[in-house]
């Protein structure tokens, strides 16, 4: 019996969630995030923990952590320099990338610059062609005179990624042998041991952000780890992964890609888990910032997968979970453009300076300095003592607004708040085409600083079920990371018509990628449960240029199933796009397989329940859409479960405001969540 | 709820995802590549009267923002709820502007009043015709670009008129493909509807038509916010396509800009005839197409990012399209490589305004982006068919940064097919695809390199096109002392003795073994390069995107050493400096082909030819350009220029009994 902790480091602040394996309860955590000093946040956290609930560090049995290293060192352009070697007459891959410019009405637009300049990409003579096989091997002298040039250039690794690899990786691994007998100092990625896909660009990208990131990540995990065993923390330590799972550190140290958008999906795992625990099985997530909001969707727990996920001026191709990202958050600025149009983003004002309301230089007016000037923030202390809201001072801020547009501070106040909702819903409308679901069959999940504060806004602009706020919105990523399964992605690309002919050849391929999984699992994590394995194949019909991925059962694979192929494929194709076509030939690209480890998950404790009716702290004079409104106030700590009330209202708590207008009404379920019901509209 | 200036941008969010939503409709259940991969379509919200007002954000062909479907809703007298319509008839008001392009609209009602329409188009991958793909430069008449649908309701009141789809299926090659994208149109207007009716239940049917109205104006007071700022006056610019045929003569496209306060007019008369191939533009004269305000949009959009791009974009600008010519092609011209007449619009228009700001516009990209195609056989002898990508030129230079490499400026919105894709599909072996070096012209910011593709094929009786492919014969241009671009290469065997030089021919028959090399046209530069920084020439130099010979001779700088040890010479790049540099004078660099060739058309002589093609029926006015080159190249350069070609004028209207005078 022990503690299990999970730690994500954000932006602002970096968040603890303890589960205590003696009585199943949970505690949270809140510091301060030291981009000046990574390692700094966690020495603090691990203090409090002793000092506040009496945690000792030896007494930490599992440890996860996610960091936002990895992206940061993209988006900043800080990586190490790195080589590229490719096939020759083909090292324009990263400046081509796939042609197309990012605003494709702008005369100047460009793509951006390469993480790796031309001058730095080496072409090797050799070809494998599209079936795998070797037209021409490397040659020794060759690839020597490559690595001379790239020491010259001060290279500290080199990407290797050559045309066809993912079918035959022959090519690669002997360049990769040399390097290692000529110059071992130099760390090698090789887009077939990265993730082996079809599409050149798309597989050297993903090699080469891999590459990119690798010694800065891996320096950083080091002295992370460094700390937490001079803090006496002895367990294993895990890396939240953007696969929605968990690796071992060693296993992160080696391939730093996997990790690299782990805050994100940490988050919509935590929300994922907690959702499904409580009996929500389809929600968007909605985790809004000071910068921005991310949604995603969310059934059964399970999040969707996405491949080309945006890091910085970059995809990335490995799977990852699919999140949405919408420059609109609790900074973003409003102004009125020369036309005198109200606006609001994409400037934001951050966590530093900030909204003017937090007093800590912010001037400029913002989306919470909105919300405080309608008297909606405030009314408790926000981020644990850390701020208090000056709603003077967010008047003051948005005067001007309000003076250019000849109507009060509260009325534009309600103009700003539609106006940022507006455009968090064009992109939650946008999500919902992409996968086609039906919004009144889902929930919003609202956690991060500001999604509670929101969430009920954007509600009343989608056909929803309701919103659903948790009992403490501020850790769901730290959770997300406690809570998250050991779990690795395995990939082939085959290439196939699927037919008798091509189906026979699937069963070697597939024992080959278990055999792969259940090492990984076994000797790579030490795991001794039992291996859970979801087999899907990318597939597509003959001349389509994407591909859809499809789940299959591993007997058809063993037994060479044709027809219960085929037939999953025209039936996925008939769920997605509402027609199927029961004669065209079907090609597969990929065959995948997924293998996780279970991780244990704290049980949702219950909240005693009401014995009477929600008693506000008190009642304030709040503005919604400019129209004053009194309103009661409740805390959040004094609510029970099967306590219900009416809107407008405000739920203050210590690490966020939830900010409910009319038409709502709001019951406190019996895990305290507070499930936020719109009254429905005439049809 | 009102719509005023405090909620106009909500409304606009709205509207966005409406037109997202229709986007997303169509990329999700869309069949053919071209949705999917190119994202040649086009998703638009409309006003009663057919101006569009809203498009998708990030998706979709650029080219249809400001488009105005009304000739298409006046072609029925009334509409009932759950009507579609659907045309691909460039013949049929205008909208359609080559057969491939499905065009659907869709009313919605509300309360029994139309609110708006829902309207976009696909690029189908084949519509029948004479060639697959039904696209050739060497088409000349409408009829062989394959079946065309005139405006029907392909749904009234719901019941969906088989008919129209069997039509369309037994006329082309992949039917069912046509028949999964007609699909996909369906879907995509009916999620638009859907969306629409939300957002009216929201705001309420008066103000939403009085938001839409809004809507159109702000972008017209933001478009005449930025033509405010260009400098009133009349700007001329014209430039050249590639031969109006196969073994034709160059085909111009001119403009004269005029810029008068917060307006603008876009006369393209002095602009080639239509021609008897398929590069011509079905405008139907419309003084807003939007083939011929595309260059416009991108200018708007450049001097502000910000702009709304709508129909009220284009409101303070109109344009003028002599009928019978390239811009204003009358049936039955065929029009299927319109696209590349429309680049050339482009380019002019840039140029014009590259007169009126100096020192705010770049270079324009070159346009004749070739999209390549194979079509081949397998081992087993099956024929196979696959696009291979684009290969084009990078963007121009602008006056703040090098234009984008491999494609870029107002060609960059196509994606390319990877390699791996291409060798897996179709039995081709590429032998290199990337930049090629000393592509963009020299200056001080360079123009974006060109992409280069080579690639073998091994079956016989492969047929490989390069449809779209331009400036073979003339290159593009470079402005403020820049150098010009090169122009492109399409060649059979490279290094080889039966190496040959394809010029403008847009489809190769190839036999086992033939290697194909396709280099886009060079991208013009922008300023001195003698004024580019040392250190940028050594990137360059050491990227391996500029020889150090062209360093020394185009850039005035000098380099020492060799791959990443390359520096550069600092005191023997003073003394080139100091030297004449190369910079050429005057606003425009045009390259020594098209200035050889304007050494005998000039701008008086192409003036006197337009003044005489106008004045004779569309129909002989091809026939008469070529006669007429013809002449002038055995006639040289003797005496005046106006008394000589008032002299062949006259003979030829003779030879052929044509009137003194006649006028359209």
């Amino acid at each position: 019996m022990g503690y299990r902790v999970g730690v994500d480091v954000g932006g602002s602040f970096t968040d603890f969630a303890v589960f205590n394996e003696a009585d199943a309860s949970i505690a949270t955590l809140k510091v301060f995030s030291r981009p000046d000093a990574p390692g700094a946040e966690i020495v603090a956290g691990l203090e409090a923990l002793e000092a506040r609930h009496g945690i000792a560090a030896s007494g930490i049995t599992y440890f996860t952590h996610g960091t936002t290293v990895g992206v940061n060192a993209v988006i900043q352009r800080n990586g190490d320099d790195i080589a590229l070697f490719t096939t020759r007459c083909f090292e324009d891959v990263l400046q081509l990338g796939r042609l197309k410019i990012p605003r494709i009405h702008d005369l100047y637009s460009a793509r951006p610059a390469p993480l790796v300049p031309r001058y730095r990409v080496f072409g090797i003579a050799e070809r494998m062609d599209a079936r795998g096989q070797v037209l021409l091997a490397p040659q020794r002298a060759d690839v020597l005179a490559a690595i001379e040039s790239a020491r010259a250039a001060g290279c500290a690794g080199i990407v290797i990624s050559f045309l066809h690899s993912y079918r035959n990786p022959e090519n690669e691994k002997a360049v990769k042998a040399l390097i290692g007998e000529v110059a071992p100092e130099l760390p090698v990625f090789c887009s077939s041991e990265t993730w082996p896909i079809i599409r050149e660009y798309e597989r050297t990208i993903t090699a080469t952000i891999s590459g990119y990131v690798q010694p800065r990540v891996a320096r950083y995990l080091d002295s992370f780890e460094r700390v937490l065993r001079e803090r006496g923390v002895a367990c294993p330590l895990h890396i939240t992964k953007s696969n929605g799972g968990v690796m071992s550190i060693d296993q992160a140290r080696a391939e730093c890609v996997q990790m690299i958008l782990s805050g994100t999906a940490s988050g919509v795992i935590g929300a994922g888990y907690i959702a499904a625990a409580s009996g929500f099985p389809k929600v968007l997530s909605l985790d809004i910032g000071g910068t921005s909001a991310d949604v995603a969707v969310i059934v059964d727990g399970q999040p969707q997968y996405g491949v080309g996920e945006l890091i910085g001026d970059f995809q990335i191709y490995v799977p990852s979970v699919s999140v949405s990202s919408v420059g609109q958050g609790g900074g973003s600025v409003a102004w009125v453009d020369e036309m005198n149009v109200l606006r609001v983003g994409p400037d934001s004002a951050g966590s530093t300076p900030g909204p003017a309301c937090y007093g800590r230089g912010g001037v400029r007016p913002t989306v919470t300095d909105a919300m405080a000037a309608s008297n909606l923030l405030g009314h408790a202390p926000l981020g644990y003592d850390a701020v208090v809201v000056n709603r003077a001072a967010a008047r003051t801020a948005i005067a001007p607004l309000a003076q250019a547009l000849g109507v009060s501070v509260e009325e534009v106040a309600g103009n700003i708040v539609a106006v940022s909702v507006s455009g968090m819903y064009a992109e939650v409308s946008g999500l919902i085409s992409r996968f086609g679901i039906d919004p009144r069959e889902f929930h919003l999940f609202a956690f991060g600083g500001a999604g509670a504060m929101l969430a009920c806004f954007l509600a009343r602009e989608l056909d929803i079920k309701g919103v659903v706020v948790p009992p403490t919105p501020g850790v769901v990523s730290a959770l997300g990371g406690l809570i998250a399964d050991l779990k690795n992605d395995f990939i082939r690309t085959l290439y196939i018509n699927v037919d008798d002919a091509g189906v026979a050849g699937l069963a070697a391929p597939y024992a080959a990628l278990r055999e792969r999984a259940l090492g990984w699992l076994r000797d790579g994590q030490g795991y001794t449960g039992e291996a859970r394995l979801t087999v899907s194949a990318d597939m597509r019909y003959q001349g389509q240029s994407y591909e859809i991925e499809t789940q299959l059962e591993p007997a058809w694979l063993e037994n060479g199933d044709t027809r219960a192929i085929v037939a999953a494929f025209h039936a996925e194709h008939e769920r997605l796009f509402g027609h199927a076509d029961a004669h065209g030939a079907v090609q597969l690209v990929n065959l995948r397989l997924v293998v996780a480890g279970h991780t244990p998950k704290p049980p949702l404790l219950p909240l005693p329940a009401a014995t009477d009716a929600a008693v506000p702290l008190k009642t304030v004079a709040a503005w919604f859409d400019g129209v004053q409104l009194e309103t009661p106030v409740y805390a959040r700590m004094q609510l029970r479960a099967g306590h219900c009330f009416g809107a407008p209202a405000i739920v203050a708590q210590d690490d966020t405001t939830t900010v409910i207008p009319p038409g709502f009404s709001v019951n406190v379920d019996g895990f305290g969540n507070l499930l936020i019901t719109p009254q429905r509209k005439e049809a | 709820m009102a719509v005023d200036e405090r909620n106009l941008q909500v409304l606009a969010n709205f509207c966005a995802a409406a037109a997202d939503a229709m986007a997303f409709t169509l990329m999700r259940t869309a069949h053919s590549a071209f949705v999917k991969e190119t994202e040649d379509f086009s998703c638009q919200i409309v006003t009663r009267e057919g101006l569009a007002f809203t498009s998708p954000r990030h998706f979709g062909a650029p080219w249809y923002s400001g488009i105005d479907y009304r000739p298409l809703l006046d072609m029925f007298d009334s509409y009932a709820e759950g009507d579609i319509c659907v045309t691909n008839d460039p013949y049929s008001g205008f909208v359609a502007t080559h057969s491939p392009d499905l065009h659907i609209w869709k009313p919605v009602f509300h309360e029994g009043r139309i609110a708006c329409f829902v309207v976009g188009h696909i690029h189908n991958t084949d519509v029948g015709g004479a060639v697959p793909a039904s696209l050739s430069r060497s088409l000349t008449e409408i009829e062989q670009e394959g079946v065309r649908i005139p405006p029907v309701k392909l749904v009234a009141g719901g019941v969906l008129n088989d008919f129209v789809v069997e039509v369309l299926r037994a006329n082309v090659r992949s039917p069912d493909q046509n028949g999964g994208d007609l699909h996909a149109q369906l879907a995509c207007v009916n999620v638009g509807e859907r969306k629409i009716r939300e957002i009216i239940r929201r705001f309420g049917f008066d103000a939403f038509i009085e938001g839409v109205g809004m809507l159109l104006d702000y972008a017209d007071r933001q478009a005449r916010a930025v033509l405010r700022k260009v400098p009133d006056g009349d700007y001329f610019f014209a430039d050249y396509a590639d031969e109006d045929s196969v073994g034709g003569r160059p085909c111009r496209v001119a403009l004269t800009l005029r810029i008068r306060g917060d307006e603008a007019e876009l006369d393209y008369t002095g602009s080639d005839p239509q021609l008897a191939s398929s590069l011509n533009m079905p405008t139907g004269g419309r003084e807003r197409h939007p083939l011929v305000m595309v260059g416009l949009t991108y200018v708007l959009y450049t001097l502000n990012n910000d702009i709304l791009l709508n129909a009220g974009t284009l409101r303070p600008a109109r344009a003028i399209l002599p009928e019978g010519t390239v811009v204003n092609a009358q049936r039955p011209a065929a029009v299927g490589m319109r696209s590349l007449t429309c680049a050339m619009t482009q380019i002019v228009t840039v140029g014009a305004f590259a007169q009126a700001l100096p020192h705010l516009m770049p270079a324009a990209s070159p346009g004749g982006n070739a999209i390549l195609n194979v079509k081949t056989a397998d081992r087993a002898g099956r024929p196979v068919m696959a696009s291979i990508g684009p290969v084009g030129g990078g963007g121009g230079g602008t006056p703040f940064c090098d234009g984008s490499d491999g494609a870029g400026g107002a060609t960059g919105f196509l994606r390319n097919t990877p390699v791996e894709i291409s060798e897996a599909e179709v039995p081709v072996h590429f032998l290199r695809y990337g930049l090629h070096p000393d592509t963009g012209a020299p200056g001080r910011y360079r123009g974006g390199l060109s992409a280069v593709m080579e690639f073998r094929v091994s079956s016989p009786e492969t047929v490989v096109t390069a449809r779209n492919r331009n400036r073979s014969l003339m290159p593009s241009w470079g402005v403020q002392g820049a150098h010009a671009g090169v122009v492109s290469h399409f060649v059979r065997n490279p290094g080889t003795a039966g190496e040959a030089e394809l010029g403008n021919t847009d489809v190769v028959h190839c036999d086992p073994g033939d290697v194909i090399r396709v280099i886009g046209p060079g991208a013009g530069g922008y300023g001195d390069p003698f004024r580019r920084a040392p250190e940028a020439v050594l990137a360059d130099v050491r990227c391996g995107y500029v020889s150090p010979g062209s360093a020394r001779a185009d850039y005035g700088v000098a380099i020492a050493g060799e791959g990443v040890r390359a520096q550069v010479d600092e005191a023997a790049t003073a003394a080139l400096r100091a030297a004449t540099g190369t910079a050429a004078s005057g606003m425009f660099t045009f390259g020594r082909e098209r200035v050889a060739f304007e050494s005998v058309w000039t701008r008086e002589r192409y003036d006197l030819l337009t003044e005489f093609l106008a004045s004779v029926p569309v129909g002989w006015r091809f026939f008469l350009k070529h006669r007429i080159f013809d002449t002038v190249a055995q006639a040289g350069q003797d005496g005046a220029v106006r008394e000589q070609m008032a002299a062949i004028f006259a003979r030829l209207r003779a030879q052929y009994g044509l009137p003194a005078a006649a006028s359209a």
